[in-house]
């Protein structure tokens, strides 16, 4: 019959696309697999995967490999008009079939009990607490213990067990590095608790973080970065943390959008509490894009506002991490402007930002409602993952958040721009490209 | 809902309106349990007072008592108990509406209209009582949007208002058709299916009595 | 064929008086196979909407930073795709089934309450008008088809979206509500003499089943409406954030409704996967008894499983080991099904017809999202999973590779039955390998785009995540999903027009709706029929064999039979419409609220007050 010409061809395409799409899963690069583990709680959820999938298969290549042979086995040779035999059941072959899948089971809810009693314990004492508060379109963290506050960005030291803490600013929101532990909602009105061990044989990398609990317009772009990096790195990190904004320093940032003119000054910047990992030779090679890296601090830093320990950037490894999302269409940025970051902090001082961001040793940055801008300079990307923290996307950002992350609370700060919201173009009180690019300034100085 | 004749086949021999409204009240059933559930998960969560069962004090000083008046609740259930039991005599008066009436006590026992009247003016007293309650909740300032007791007590105690609601307009229907034409034997099953929606009307205030007034 | 009474009138040409044309007809019918035919059209016409806004997600997301829509109008498609294909689609489908084949199956002249069954088709079609034509200003609701609160309040849904998705679902609700009492009844109470439970057709006892499912959880999701319409509209808290409000009230309220809900989708596919694979196998159902139970079970647990959506919520250990076991046992009797239909098959005389391939289609893949399913009742399992491309890779494989391959098989199954006519099985054969080849295509990948961190319901990602090829080629499956519909609606309108003449039993299947003429005449069976078996036209006696006879005679009037039928009647239609208006002033001006609620009551009343049918001699 025809049917069974077609039907070998569709098996034979059928297995065809399943090996190569088995094939393209296991190549290639997947900087957010599950499929491997670098913590104990991942590691005990791929055990039960790898079980599941096992007898799943099992199950799954018995059926159809059933199913395929009664097809050929049992249709209807032509002209052949015998009625076949009428049988109505077969209790026994019924009962078999009725236990075979119940013991399969059983090999799953054991270990899954087990799983789930061993994941949801209590946490060991002595675990670092980090604090995560969910905000329509940004995380917050905070760690508790060493009185630090940031945003979208974790530092975590290898091997040492962490316990978050969860709630929500808004709405549910839901925490995930999906190599280093699974979900947990983020739950208006509640607390919740993840903690996991991440493995103490990690060199310092990157992972990135999602929001899967569908949360509104920008849901897509609430993410965020774990850094683990080594016990020392991370108290250095923290050291830096705990200063005060590294402000005052009289730093230019590069022109948006333009060529790099600026050159690297070299006399800020000296490491902090706990000595620095010497910056591999390719972290300051721009490998994706043609914005130059931010300017460290200027000549006017004062000792006490060394920055600690951060993540080297542009990593070739770690290309993933870095955001490629498009910039929205029409959203320019005058060319050539240097920025000031002495101006920059008076204008920061005198618009809107100061109502929504902190900036520790700022006394106006008071704002509580967007995130906390302390150590920004330090942070890799901005909007939450949307975009690499570069005075060129800054600028931007600052010009038209609402264009560049749909939804966003941040108003639209340039003046004569279209705010998508309020669905009019800001004139009064909006910022010329000179004084975002002063901010711009400002903002990187803060390491 | 008016009928398929009575001559049409029925596998069970039952009148199909007689099936559909058990179905209906076996759905009406999930709609209470559902509304009664979140009363219950609520009670205790509200941020802010009044409360039913615990006196408040306002931050700002106001003093607000138990707002659940228990007595005056307890004289509308009995109100309500009461409607049950004249039902029950109106559905008898229309299945017996061809027997004889000798006595004077069989007159009025055989009234379908008095008994009809009497149950749906019971339904409204009942209705006229929960107006009360609501107004004075009001006056003594829990609304719908004070509190989540507000909201789950206002919204659970309302859609029951609702559902005794109609079926005093059901009822009314029905003594219109009684006094136009006079219902008799033939229309039993109609009263029937009113009846059955009546009690278990009753029996959803039962359980909200108890669970809302007199379990703290 | 070897059937023991196949019918032979087979008339030569289309019937001289087609009895369903007429646009007023069709507004005023209470006949439940034109109504079921109503929810047909409609249904197809909403899954093609639901459909096409699919294929503006996948060209959305079939590269890496996709432009295509913002990310707003995106928001409203997926929400709409899922609400549109679950409420609007899916569930009508099914329900042009119940309309059509229950009377015929159960051997009855039409369903208990025919004006009721008109009203509930009506109320359906206004209600997804209602709620299907915002998208088309870019107000369609944006919270998912799960609304989950706080998103959904006012206070972070300001706008007028989300009041049309809690509007409309609460209109939904009473079309599905007041279509399931009717059923239950019927199923009940109008039931052929000797058509015992257990010799009901598989396809009416799972509908069966899935009333009972309607109508203990749509009241649990109107309740959660109507709180979350309280709260939008009156003040009140129960989703408030600042009042304290627990956003799990509204996760547990919607997924009690939520999971039934599932088996509401899946089991009128199973149950016509159950008439369509004895017949072209020619052989019983194989454990009819075992099939009715384990139907009835999956109902049952469907009712103590819903938690299982939640597992990420953070419910403690206690409650996701309770709900993880209870979600696994729901694997047992959808096994038993299974291994079930391959038995039916076994030593079968199998006749590969485009009903029966859409129904093997179904066992195949159905397969594959149960096991995906038993894959993530494993709550640390589920943790990895939950809100990623893997689960809608596995819902899609339940509910395309189950629900719509399965009322694809009712199509082609049943379209003789109700127009007369045979589908062209050329174009069938296309439309089968074109829709399983890119279904396979759109949702295989699925699976590894999720297990590979890619999370639901966004509208963009970034380049070099490991994505791209996986979004790509569900994206090409979706588009070749397009095409393999298109030859489907092409075969559907040209085989309406010109299609073989079918007659009663083109098949040579077992069961009673085969036993009258195709297309039916409006008063189904000329003798009520007497039943002693489950397939009277295989295995049935004498009596079974003389009623077949009878029935399958063509030609005569409802007159000259003497049976009655009830009158054609517009007010179902116009209580319907009449609430709908009702609906519409809370977002617009309360006074058509009042005019809506008046005109309702009036229609009401003069429905209620007049007679079904003409009085009996």
């Amino acid at each position: 019959m025809k049917g069974n010409f077609r039907l070998r061809q569709f098996t034979t395409f059928g297995f065809v696309a399943l090996a190569a799409l088995a094939l393209a899963a296991c190549a290639g690069e997947y900087p957010n697999t599950t499929f491997e583990p670098k913590s104990e709680f991942a590691r005990s959820i791929d055990f039960l995967w790898d079980r599941l999938l096992l007898l799943g298969t099992i199950v799954f290549v018995l059926v159809e490999l059933a199913l395929i042979y009664v097809i050929f086995r049992y249709r209807r040779r032509p002209n052949d008009n015998t009625t076949p035999p009428q049988t109505h059941g077969n209790a026994l072959l019924e009962v078999t079939w009725t236990l075979i899948p119940a013991v399969i089971l059983i090999f799953i809810a054991i270990p899954t009990v087990r799983t789930i009693f061993e994941t949801q314990a209590k946490v060991a004492a002595g675990a670092l607490e980090i604090e995560v508060i969910g905000h329509q379109w940004w995380w917050e963290f905070r760690y508790p213990q060493y009185n630090i506050v940031t945003a979208n960005e974790i530092y975590l030291p290898a091997g040492v067990t962490v316990n978050f803490k969860l709630t929500s600013a808004d709405v549910i929101h839901s925490f995930w590095v999906p190599q280093l532990a699974g979900k947990r909602d983020v739950v208006t009105n509640r607390t919740n608790y993840i903690w996991f061990t991440p493995d103490s044989t990690l060199g310092p990398s990157v992972w990135n973080g999602f929001c899967t609990e569908y949360c509104g317009s920008s849901h897509a772009n609430m993410r965020f970065r774990v850094f683990t990096v080594r016990p020392e790195q991370f108290e250095s990190w923290v050291a830096g943390q705990q200063q005060p904004a590294a402000f005052g320093a009289v730093a230019s940032a590069a022109p948006p959008e333009g060529t790099p003119t600026l050159p690297q000054s070299g006399t800020g910047a000296a490491g902090g509490a706990a000595p620095a990992i010497p910056r591999p030779p390719g972290s300051t090679v721009p490998g994706a894009d043609s914005f130059p890296a931010p300017a460290p601090i200027g000549d006017g830093a004062t000792t006490q506002l060394a920055a600690g320990y951060t993540f080297p950037e542009h990593l070739p490894e770690f290309a993933y991490a870095r955001p490629n999302s498009a910039l929205p269409r029409g959203l320019k940025f005058s060319k050539g402007l240097t920025g000031n970051a002495a101006r920059g902090m008076q204008a920061y001082g005198t618009t809107a930002c100061i109502g929504c961001h902190v900036i520790t040793g700022n006394p106006m940055s008071v704002g509580i409602i967007g995130p906390n801008l302390t150590h920004f300079g330090s942070r890799s990307t901005i909007g939450a993952g949307s975009f690499p923290n570069t005075p060129a996307y800054l600028a931007l950002w600052i010009k038209n958040t609402r264009a560049m992350k749909p939804g966003s609370i941040m108003p639209t700060m340039g003046a004569n721009e279209y705010d998508p919201i309020l669905k009019r173009t800001v004139t009064t009180g909006g910022l010329d490209d000179q004084q975002i690019a002063d901010i711009v300034a400002y903002l990187m100085s803060l390491k | 809902m008016s009928a398929p004749a009575a001559h049409h086949y029925t596998t069970t021999g039952l009148d199909s309106r007689k099936i559909a409204i058990w179905a209906f009240i076996g759905s009406e059933c999930m709609l209470f349990i559902s509304l009664i559930s979140t009363y219950l998960i609520y009670k205790g969560r509200s941020i802010v007072g009044p409360f039913p069962h615990e006196e408040w004090t306002s931050p700002d000083g106001r003093h607000f008592e138990p707002i659940l008046d228990i007595p005056i609740t307890s004289a509308s259930t009995f109100v309500l108990l009461m409607s049950s039991l004249a039902m029950v005599l109106a559905l008898a008066a229309v299945q017996n509406k061809n027997l004889p009436k000798r006595t004077r006590g069989d007159r009025i026992l055989g009234s379908s209209k008095l008994w009809l009247w009497m149950t749906a003016l019971l339904g409204a007293t009942f209705l006229g009582f929960q107006a009360y309650e609501f107004t004075s909740f009001v006056h003594e300032g829990l609304t719908l949007s004070t509190n989540l007791f507000g909201s789950s007590f206002f919204t659970l105690t309302g859609f029951h208002g609702a559902h005794v609601t109609a079926g005093v307009i059901w009822l009314v229907s029905l003594l219109a058709i009684d006094y136009r034409r006079g219902l008799g034997p033939a229309d039993a099953l109609n009263v029937d299916i009113a009846a059955l929606y009546w009690h278990f009307v009753d029996v959803v205030w039962i359980v909200i009595f108890t669970v809302v007034y007199l379990i703290e | 064929m070897a059937t023991t009474a196949m019918p032979t009138s087979i008339s030569s040409d289309p019937r001289p008086s087609d009895p369903y044309s007429g646009i007023w007809g069709w507004i005023t019918t209470v006949d439940h196979k034109r109504i079921g035919i109503l929810y047909l059209y409609t249904a197809l016409s909403f899954f093609i909407i639901g459909g096409l806004e699919a294929v503006v997600i996948r060209a959305q997301l079939q590269g890496p930073n996709g432009q295509l829509v913002s990310a707003e109008m995106y928001n409203q498609l997926f929400t709409m795709h899922g609400t549109t294909m679950v409420f609007l689609a899916i569930m009508p489908l099914s329900a042009a089934f119940f309309n059509f084949l229950i009377p015929l199956q159960i051997g009855a002249r039409d369903v208990a309450f025919p004006r009721l069954n008109a009203f509930s088709y009506w109320v359906y079609l206004f209600g997804g008008i209602f709620i299907t034509v915002p998208i088309f200003f870019q107000l369609a609701p944006d919270g998912g088809w799960f609304g989950y609160t706080p998103l959904t309040t006012r206070d972070y849904s300001p706008g007028i979206n989300i009041d049309f998705w809690v509007i409309g679902l609460q209109i939904l609700g009473v079309s599905s509500l007041a279509a399931a009492f009717n059923f239950i009844t019927t199923i009940i109470n109008l039931r052929a003499p000797g058509m015992t439970l257990m010799r009901m057709p598989m396809f009416t006892w799972m509908s069966f089943v899935v009333q009972f499912l309607v109508i203990l959880a749509f009241p649990v999701i109107t309740v959660a409406l109507v709180f979350l319409l309280f709260d939008r509209f009156f003040g009140t808290q129960f989703y408030a954030v600042a009042a304290g409000a627990d956003p799990l009230l509204w996760q547990h309220l919607f997924w009690i409704f939520g999971h039934p809900e599932v088996y509401i989708l899946i089991l009128p596919a199973f149950g016509l996967v159950s008439e369509v694979l004895p017949t072209f196998s020619r052989k019983p159902l194989f454990g009819y008894p075992v099939m009715v139970y384990s139907g009835i079970l999956i109902g049952v647990l469907g009712f103590g499983v819903w938690a299982h959506h939640m597992f990420a919520v953070g419910m403690g250990p206690i409650a996701d080991s309770i709900f993880a076991v209870s979600t696994m046992l729901i694997a047992i009797p959808t096994g038993v099904k299974i291994f079930n239909w391959i038995a039916t098959m076994w030593q079968g005389q199998l006749r590969f017809t485009s009903a029966m391939k859409f129904a093997i289609g179904l066992v195949a893949l159905f397969t594959i999202g149960g096991i995906s399913g038993v894959m993530h009742s494993s709550p640390p399992a589920d943790l990895q999973q939950t809100d990623t491309y893997f689960i809608v890779a596995h819902f899609h494989y339940v509910l395309f590779g189950g629900s719509i391959m399965g009322i694809f098989a009712g199509i082609y199954y049943y379209f003789p039955k109700m127009t007369g006519r045979m589908m062209s099985e050329r174009l069938g054969n296309v439309h089968f390998w074109l829709n399983f080849i890119a279904m396979n295509l759109t949702f295989f990948p699925m699976h590894f785009s999720g297990m590979l961190g890619m999370p639901r319901r966004i509208y963009t990602y970034d380049s070099g995540q490991g994505w791209d090829t996986f979004n790509l080629i569900s994206s090409i499956g979706a588009y070749m999903l397009v095409l393999a519909t298109a030859i489907f609606v092409y075969n559907f309108f040209m085989s309406r027009r010109r299609g073989e003449i079918a007659g009663a039993n083109p098949w040579g299947a077992g069961t009673l709706e085969w036993t009258i003429p195709s297309p039916v005449p409006e008063y189904n069976f000329a003798v009520l029929p007497t039943v002693t078996s489950r397939y009277p036209l295989w295995e049935g006696t004498e009596a079974d064999a003389e009623s077949a006879r009878i029935n399958s005679q063509e030609g005569k009037t409802s007159e000259e039979l003497g049976i009655v039928l009830p009158y054609s009647t517009v007010k179902p239609m116009i209580v319907a419409l009449a609430m709908v208006i009702m609906f519409c002033g809370l977002i617009t001006t309360m006074a058509l609220t009042f005019l809506g609620a008046a005109i309702m009551v009036v229609a009401l009343y003069s429905w209620l007050l007049s007679p079904l049918e003409p009085e009996h001699h």
